[in-house]
């Protein structure tokens, strides 16, 4: 025989697990059944109180929500297409139009080179001598003046 | 298998389902978060989601456990929830102790009865509130709503074992409450 239920076996009959050792000592223990008694009361209370104000809460009318439009609509597929298109079409557009202009200025780079490779082409070419030889030219003009200055005077 | 497709079947009147399962559902919420129109709410929420939700309903568990399974989600939810937390503090329509206590019908009792039953509800009413969360709930769905251990395991998602483990902590801080 055990002297009174201790705080964990009252609350072990409460959850349920009752052993036969719990269910003779309450029987024959006045105390402890007063206590346990005493408990399952205001427990009791407790759910009278909880009960009754939940009778007299409103209940809501039920009205049938309305059934949600599906998500996959043909306007809606369209739209979502066109937004997506329009997304993948912008970061092309702006490539393309990167490559368009790196493209002209390579043009344009390689048009400057070629005027002026054929501008130094066309200064050599109308050149009489090499530029090396320039001096003699220089020399043999200077020469063949003064012998026609002789020839005349003789 | 008779009793799931009763179950199922059940679902097909949900007008009927919720004015049977509406006082349970406010119940459980009231006792949960402490406040009428969170409650009222909540338990709105609650028949919404079931009534969208109802053809996944496979009559595994009864309606009211299936509902009191979403309650109790709907409750875990609202708890995280800070801006509920933050609100809940402002609100005038929180339920306090005296009025829970208040709500007692007065069945015949001697005016010192009737005081001495308020006084125990009122102290049940606090101790469920430091309660944690899932003690809170095992308690109120086992001691409030009747249920037993299996059905209650079933709605809270946890082990059998665990919800006993829960509940009796929860009747052990109850009692202690009482006690003091």
């Amino acid at each position: 025989m055990i002297d009174h239920l201790s705080a964990e076996q009252i609350s072990q009959w409460m959850v349920g697990e009752r052993t036969p050792q719990l269910e003779q000592h309450i029987e024959e223990c006045t105390a402890c059944r007063g206590e346990l008694a005493q408990l399952e009361s205001t427990i009791s209370q407790f759910r009278m109180a909880m009960r009754d104000p939940a009778n007299l809460a409103p209940r809501p009318e039920w009205r049938e929500p309305a059934p949600s439009a599906s998500w996959f609509t043909w306007p809606r597929m369209v739209l979502t297409a066109t937004a997506l298109a329009a997304l993948l079409a912008v970061p092309v557009s702006w490539r393309v139009r990167a490559h368009e202009q790196a493209l002209r200025e390579e043009a344009a780079r390689s048009a400057m080179a070629d005027s002026q490779l054929l501008e130094s082409v066309d200064a050599e070419i109308s050149q009489a001598v090499p530029e090396p030889m320039e001096p003699l030219v220089t020399l043999a003009t200077w020469n063949s003046s003064s012998a026609e200055q002789n020839q005349k005077a003789h | 298998m008779a009793t799931a497709i009763a179950s199922s079947r059940e679902l097909d009147d949900f007008e009927s389902v919720v004015r049977l399962y509406w006082p349970k559902v406010f119940r459980f919420a009231l006792a949960s978060l402490r406040d009428r129109h969170a409650a009222e709410s909540l338990a709105q929420d609650c028949f919404f989601k079931a009534y969208r939700a109802r053809g996944s309903f496979r009559g595994e568990a009864s309606v009211a456990t299936w509902l009191m399974q979403i309650a109790v989600n709907l409750v875990r939810d609202r708890a995280r929830d800070r801006r509920w937390q933050f609100w809940k503090r402002a609100r005038q329509t929180a339920v306090d102790a005296t009025s829970a206590a208040g709500w007692i019908r007065d069945r015949g009792a001697s005016p010192e009865d009737a005081a001495l039953i308020r006084d125990q509800v009122h102290a049940v009413w606090e101790a469920t509130r430091n309660l944690s969360e899932r003690q809170r709930t095992v308690f109120l769905l086992r001691f409030v709503e009747d249920m037993d251990l299996l059905e209650i395991a079933a709605a809270t998602g946890l082990k059998e074992g665990t919800v006993k483990i829960h509940l009796f902590r929860a009747v052990q801080a109850i009692r202690e409450r009482m006690t003091k």
